[in-house]
């Protein structure tokens, strides 16, 4: 038999065959083990120290801009002396005896005042011989 | 159909040059290609699984080295470029390792091929894998890609770097051992 005439007739099939299924069990295969290229990586960049520290500086600046706000507040505030001799209306009011007796002295015990004329020294026979 | 097939590489290369879409393209490719490719191979290799192992490197190299391919060539020479090194490099190891001569390779693929369990009882067609595996490596290669797969010399000129009036001289010289062959093994 020619050569020619034998190719022709084995109709270019090589007689190989391959498992069952090969070819599409192995695409889903090779698919899986394909490893991973440095573009597909997700991009982490370490973080530097000013990200590290920037929620603790906001943090702080924000506690700071509240101090000065309250600063200022502060500083618009009228300037006012409350010390009871600064204050006319009292001054003329402790001045004023009757309202002394009525509406201070009489919140006074009896007891409070003798303690603190004892505190202050007082000695009742030093009075009994004065008046003697 | 071929100029389809163009398109559709063209259109594939695209995508496989950009990051977001490579993989998919990729696995695409496989898909396409992991047939005509294993035949290529099992053609120059003794067993299916020698095929098998050898087409998983091919994708694998061209996988890793997808950066560097530029659609400067066709897809499909790419690969079967890769494919024929990768096969010729395991022969040349197998060489190696069981200290065979180029000779005494022809014999031991006739074994191989005698052992071979994927193979549909055919004859003729065992007969003349023999014939080829008498052939010398690169005439083997030849004759398999004009014969097998009726690649067009051009083409084969492209994936094995060789002029096509050496590839018709190699293909003519294959047909006439294989003739021999058969007028000796009657």
């Amino acid at each position: 038999m020619k050569n020619q005439d034998i190719l022709s007739e084995i109709d270019r099939q090589s007689g190989m065959t391959v498992p069952e299924g090969y070819f599409s069990d192995f695409a889903a295969r090779m698919a899986q083990t394909l490893p991973e290229q440095p573009w597909e990586k997700p991009n982490v960049m370490p973080r530097t120290f000013w990200q590290k520290v920037r929620p603790y500086v906001y943090m702080a600046a924000m506690f700071l801009g509240v101090w000065c706000m309250m600063k200022t507040f502060d500083l618009m505030r009228p300037q006012s002396d409350l010390s009871i001799g600064n204050n006319p209306v009292l001054v003329s009011a402790l001045n004023n005896d009757s309202f002394f007796n009525d509406y201070c002295a009489r919140e006074i015990d009896e007891t409070d005042l003798y303690d603190d004329l004892y505190d202050q020294g007082f000695n009742p026979s030093d009075m009994l011989s004065e008046q003697e | 159909m071929e100029s389809n097939t163009n398109t559709d590489d063209i259109e594939l290369v695209a995508r496989l040059q950009n990051p977001a879409t490579c993989r998919k393209a990729f696995e695409e490719v496989i898909a396409r290609y992991s047939e005509p490719l294993y035949w290529q191979i099992r053609r120059m290799v003794p067993n299916h699984d020698d095929a098998n192992d050898l087409l998983q490197n091919t994708f694998m190299k061209a996988w890793t080295s997808i950066e560097n391919f530029r659609g400067a060539a066709k897809l499909s020479t790419w690969l079967y470029k890769i494919a024929i090194n990768e096969s010729l490099s395991f022969l040349e190891r197998e060489r190696k390792r069981t200290n065979l001569s180029l000779d005494d390779e022809s014999t031991h693929l006739i074994h191989a091929i005698e052992a071979d369990t994927n193979i549909d009882g055919d004859e003729l067609r065992l007969k003349l894998r023999k014939a080829i595996a008498t052939l010398p490596e690169k005439q083997r290669l030849v004759f398999n890609m004009r014969y097998y797969d009726e690649m067009k010399y051009e083409q084969m000129s492209e994936i094995l770097g060789t002029s096509v009036g050496a590839l018709k001289a190699s293909y003519h010289l294959a047909v006439k051992k294989i003739e021999e062959y058969f007028e000796n093994n009657d």
